[in-house]
């Protein structure tokens, strides 16, 4: 018994090892990006893994130009309202839709829910003209008005995850709290929302993770000429006519990634279940 | 409880529903519509038939190709993200030291967008790495393949990585106990206890897999763009490319779109068939 | 759940912030967000008269653009926004903004063949102060007797060239060269290119032409703009000046040049697909490169990264015809202004009210002409309003000298996509991963193909 224990213990050990280095692989890019970003440009792409010593070092200037060209700060407190509204808006409206279909069973909400599930399969490709026609004519191409695009084509997610979780709840603590006069929409909020606080979490969670990072349905949707949001402003370096400046480029990849990255350390934990929740339920 | 509820719907069911017709229902059926016709914008659309669905295959276009491309491209993808995701699971649910930290470091790039990640990625591979063998990434459309597969490895096998490990703790321990009773060596309890009890975490792991290998756009976008000669364009690029590039293929870009969005319902509906199989035999 | 108050509570105080950050920038450096634009408070008799939307296809002069909108707002009243499309990405942009509700009152064709594409949306400019301070109908795009558009700038390009090294090559033993002038052919380029190429140790350079950056966003430059000079000679040739069937007679020369760049540059040919038209750019500041194909829309990038005016100079591209000994520089347009005629009422009234005075105006002429470098084909840009740089005054040298200038003929090519597809192939060449008769193909058959595309 001694014996196995110890092979346990170094094969433990030896994979930590292993598992260090790879993590230090898995790492080591966003190192080097944010190396890089403190490096003259022209340096970049021909001495990618030198430290930016001498007269490589160009300090804070990449962020300047890159703040500058795109003007970064407006993008990203226009991805922060984006994301912020459309994830309320989504976990309020399609938790309340999924409670309702899930207790008024009929033709109706039967062809709703599947609606929605069939939704969560259909490539964006597939309404991405129609859909920024649609909300240019409805005017929703504000980062104020978007949400409701992003509630209109995430809510097939976020219905299915709701109902999947409501189906396994007891209805007895609702039914009981309708006798005791409650309305539907207090027995809602006081009882059931609080019910659902975990999927809340794991579906604000996967949504906000889409939204934050979604390119091509606010580049279609969103007046651009007054809103632009982090993933569209990076794109737009690929700009100057005939050019990609790779130090600004450097230097917007770190902040596009410095705020994801704190938020991920910071909450951890809810990313991790949530991602768990939501893939037991798919 | 139901009648009181069912006269609520305004409240609990109209602002999703509506914002899904909006986001989703409407766009969709126009776009369906859209796909028989020849416009250039919404108003001046006229039925055409079948004209755009025969112009969508015409070679000049690149469907073919960027339809077997793509195939390749998530069925690969789908194989060694989940190889890899699964191994990490396995291993790291025996509970070493740094195990949490591992996880942590496993699945942070994931929370990074597609576009962000694709640069990233374009400076490590082109500069990095790529040119000390004197290629680039867009030499041929196989080094735009492995790059993306880098891409997507690095940023998805820490999510399957996480499903996987939710499923291997829901294996009740005493399963394990009695395998390792009866004397069944490590690999006989994988294949015959623990690979067939994961089964739900692996049909959802592939399916997830596979779908976002085939609706893959972003990363595409900024790590090629589909150079050279458009030849490592994956669909959803090839779509927009037809829609946004050319004058005069907004037809056939939606028809590509609904043949797009057919292939991929129908992976979902075969995958779907298959897991309630399984749950039968279960 | 307290650990996730915190941290919406973080997120609050990061908006807060960031937008406190943000209105500080807007103070510093114009912002093309409308909500900066003080119409409405300050001449309310105005602000109800239209907006101009100007979507620019140069982000060279992006900042010099916002400025200038900035400064007619304050004068007038009148909103103007300025967006400036990414690169390569113009036609995209237009087409997905000219779809939205708020589209571009003022946007640009390229030439007869952009035109095509847009002509539903051009205003007839012919009652415009714009038009009738054009010096000639050259500048200006007619159909049917109307004017869809009408040029704003009219540029050169060449090879421009590194004079302090040049003239430091021309003091090395056995130099095949005395003086720049004599290199008015493409034996002489050639044998001055493979010279310094093969002695760049000693020159202390990387190689003699900056590397053929054929990234998506950079391969303009080749194309379009060198893939104009075996155009320009077919059609000189034949007596033409447009056809929908090119013969590619002189593609031998297309190549000759293209093989020129790309063995004697600061890189293996093999990994230009990787490389951008700003590491060209840098290449040549930094003096790794005695020559650059670029144009005169260059000149700020040049001066910015350390070069002075006496380091430039431009020669013609040569590529090897009989008598090109004569031949000047590139010099033409393809930008067009062009009114969205589907726009509000009162919108393009302030649009042609806005292009009156970009053009008559002090602070117009002067931002135009002295701040982005523009020559202008209009009339009222007179003595204190012509551009002056290094490169402009090459290339008006080299008129003076009685060189004849080779025309703009890519306002002609049939599409983006055939552009698409002759630099895809001139890549996929130079990697070597495909034979010089790609090129051929992309270059005849696809302008055969494009135009037939076009006429469905």
């Amino acid at each position: 018994m001694a014996a196995t224990q110890k092979r346990r213990h170094a094969a433990d050990a030896a994979l930590t090892a292993v598992f260090s280095m790879i993590s230090l692989a898995y790492v080591f890019p966003l190192a080097m990006v944010l190396m890089n970003s403190f490096k003259r440009k022209a340096y970049i792409s021909r001495a990618p893994f030198a430290l930016p010593s001498g007269s490589m070092f160009v300090g804070l200037d990449n962020y300047r130009n890159g703040i500058r060209l795109t003007d970064f700060w407006a993008s990203m407190l226009w991805s922060l309202v984006i994301t912020v509204l459309s994830v309320a808006l989504i976990l309020l409206c399609t938790s309340m839709c999924a409670w309702y279909i899930s207790r008024v069973r009929n033709r109706v909400t039967h062809g709703i829910y599947l609606l929605c599930v069939f939704s969560m399969v259909v490539p964006f490709q597939m309404v991405m003209f129609t859909l920024s026609k649609v909300a240019n004519v409805l005017g929703l191409n504000t980062p104020w008005t978007i949400p409701v695009i992003y509630l209109g084509f995430g809510a097939g997610l976020a219905v299915f995850l709701f109902t999947g979780y409501m189906k396994a709840c007891p209805i007895a603590i609702e039914e009981s709290a309708t006798i005791d006069g409650c309305s539907p929409l207090r027995t809602f909020f006081s009882i059931v929302l609080p019910i659902l606080q975990p999927t809340l979490i794991s579906t604000g969670i996967l949504q906000a993770m889409w939204i934050w990072n979604d390119y091509l349905l606010p580049y279609l949707v969103l007046d651009l000429k007054r809103f632009k949001t982090i993933p569209i402003a990076v794109q737009y370096l690929r700009g100057g006519y005939g050019s990609v400046d790779m130090g600004a480029m450097m230097g917007m990849l770190v902040l596009a990634i410095a705020p994801i990255l704190l938020f991920y350390f910071l909450c951890q934990r809810y990313i991790v279940s949530g991602v768990m929740a939501g893939a037991v339920k798919g | 409880m139901e009648r009181d509820l069912a006269k609520y719907w305004p409240v609990f069911v109209l602002p999703t529903v509506t914002a899904f017709a909006i986001g989703f229902l409407v766009p969709f059926a126009m776009g369906l519509y859209l796909s028989f016709c020849d416009f250039t914008t919404l108003s001046n659309a006229t039925f055409v038939g079948l004209g755009n669905y025969v112009r969508a295959f015409e070679d000049s276009g690149g469907f073919t190709h960027a339809l077997w491309y793509t195939a390749l491209f998530a069925g690969v993808s789908t194989v060694l993200i989940n190889l890899f995701g699964l191994t990490v699971a396995l291993l790291l649910v025996r509970g070493f030291r740094g195990t949490n930290l591992f996880r942590t470091v496993f699945f942070m790039p994931n929370l990074i967008g597609g576009i962000v990640l694709g640069w990233l990625w374009q400076v490590i591979l082109n500069y990095g790495v790529l040119a000390r063998y004197g290629v680039t990434l867009v030499t041929s459309e196989w080094y735009g393949f492995w790059g993306l597969m880098a891409v997507m490895l690095w940023q998805q096998a820490g999510y399957m990585m996480i499903i996987y490990i939710s499923g291997l703790q829901s294996i009740p321990g005493d399963v394990s106990e009695a395998a390792a009773i009866d004397g069944a060596s490590a690999w006989q309890a994988l294949r015959y206890v623990k690979l067939p009890m994961l089964m739900p975490s692996i049909t959802i792991c592939t399916f997830l897999t596979l779908t976002n290998g085939f609706k893959l756009f972003d990363q595409n976008l900024a790590l090629t763009g589909g150079m050279p000669s458009n030849r490592s364009q994956l669909l959803a690029l090839n779509i927009y490319d037809t829609f946004y590039g050319r004058a005069g293929w907004e037809g056939a870009g939606q028809a590509k779109a609904v043949v797009f969005c057919l292939i991929v319902v129908t992976i979902a509906l075969v995958q779907l068939r298959l897991t309630r199989t399984r749950e039968v035999q279960q | 759940m307290k650990k996730l108050l915190a941290v919406l509570s973080i997120a609050l105080l990061v908006v807060g912030a960031v937008t406190i950050f943000s209105m500080a920038e807007d103070t510093a450096i114009p912002q093309p967000s409308a909500s900066d634009a003080p119409a409405q408070t300050a001449s309310p008799s105005v602000a109800g008269a239209g907006s101009v939307y100007y979507l620019n296809f140069k982000p060279e002069q992006s900042q010099q653009w916002q400025a200038l909108a900035k400064t007619y707002t304050e004068q007038t009243g009148v909103p103007v926004t300025v967006v400036t499309a990414a690169s390569g990405t113009y036609e995209d942009t237009l087409r997905s903004e000219m779809e939205k509700a708020d589209a571009p009152t003022l946007f640009q064709v390229n030439g007869p063949v952009g035109l095509k594409t847009w002509r539903d949306y051009c205003l007839d400019l012919r009652d415009t102060a714009l038009y009738r301070n054009l010096k000639s109908d050259d500048f200006a795009l007619l159909e049917d007797g109307q004017v869809l558009g009408v040029a704003y700038v009219i540029e050169t390009y060449g090879l421009i060239y590194n004079r302090t090294l040049l003239d430091r090559y021309m003091a090395l033993d056995g130099a095949v060269i005395q003086s720049a002038d004599q290199i008015n052919n493409f034996e002489t380029l050639k044998a001055v290119a493979e010279d310094i190429q093969a002695r760049r140790e000693e020159l202390g350079v990387l190689g003699a032409f900056t590397s053929a950056g054929m990234d998506a966003s950079s391969d303009w430059r080749f194309k379009t703009h060198l893939a104009n000079l075996p155009v320009y000679y077919e059609y000189k040739a034949d007596g033409i000046t447009s056809t929908e069937a090119i013969k590619g007679t002189y593609l031998e020369n297309y190549k000759q040049i293209w093989d020129l760049y790309i063995n004697n540059a600061t890189c293996e040919p093999a990994v230009i697909g990787a490389k951008t038209g700003e590491d060209a750019a840098s290449e040549f500041a930094l003096g790794e490169a005695v020559f650059y194909q670029n144009g005169t829309w260059a000149y700020a990038d040049c001066i910015a990264e350390g070069l002075t005016d006496d380091d430039l100079g431009m020669l013609p591209i040569y590529i090897g015809v009989d008598g090109e000994e004569q031949q000047g520089l590139c010099t033409g347009s393809e930008n067009f202004w062009c009114i969205n005629k589907n726009a509000k009422p009162e919108n393009i009234e302030a649009t042609k009210a806005f292009l009156e005075w970009v053009i008559t105006s002090d602070e117009g002429r002067d931002a135009l002409a002295n701040q982005m470098g523009f020559v202008t084909p209009f009339t009222t840009f007179d003595a204190g309003y012509t551009a002056h740089n290094a490169l402009l005054d090459a290339a008006s040298e080299d008129l003076a000298v009685g060189h004849t200038p080779v025309s703009w003929t890519f306002p002609t090519m049939p599409s983006e996509a055939w552009k698409n597809g002759v630099g895809a192939a001139l890549l996929e060449y130079a990697q070597g991963t495909k034979e010089w008769s790609a090129v051929e193909t992309a270059f005849v058959d696809g302008w055969a193909s494009e135009y037939a595309a076009a006429k469905k």
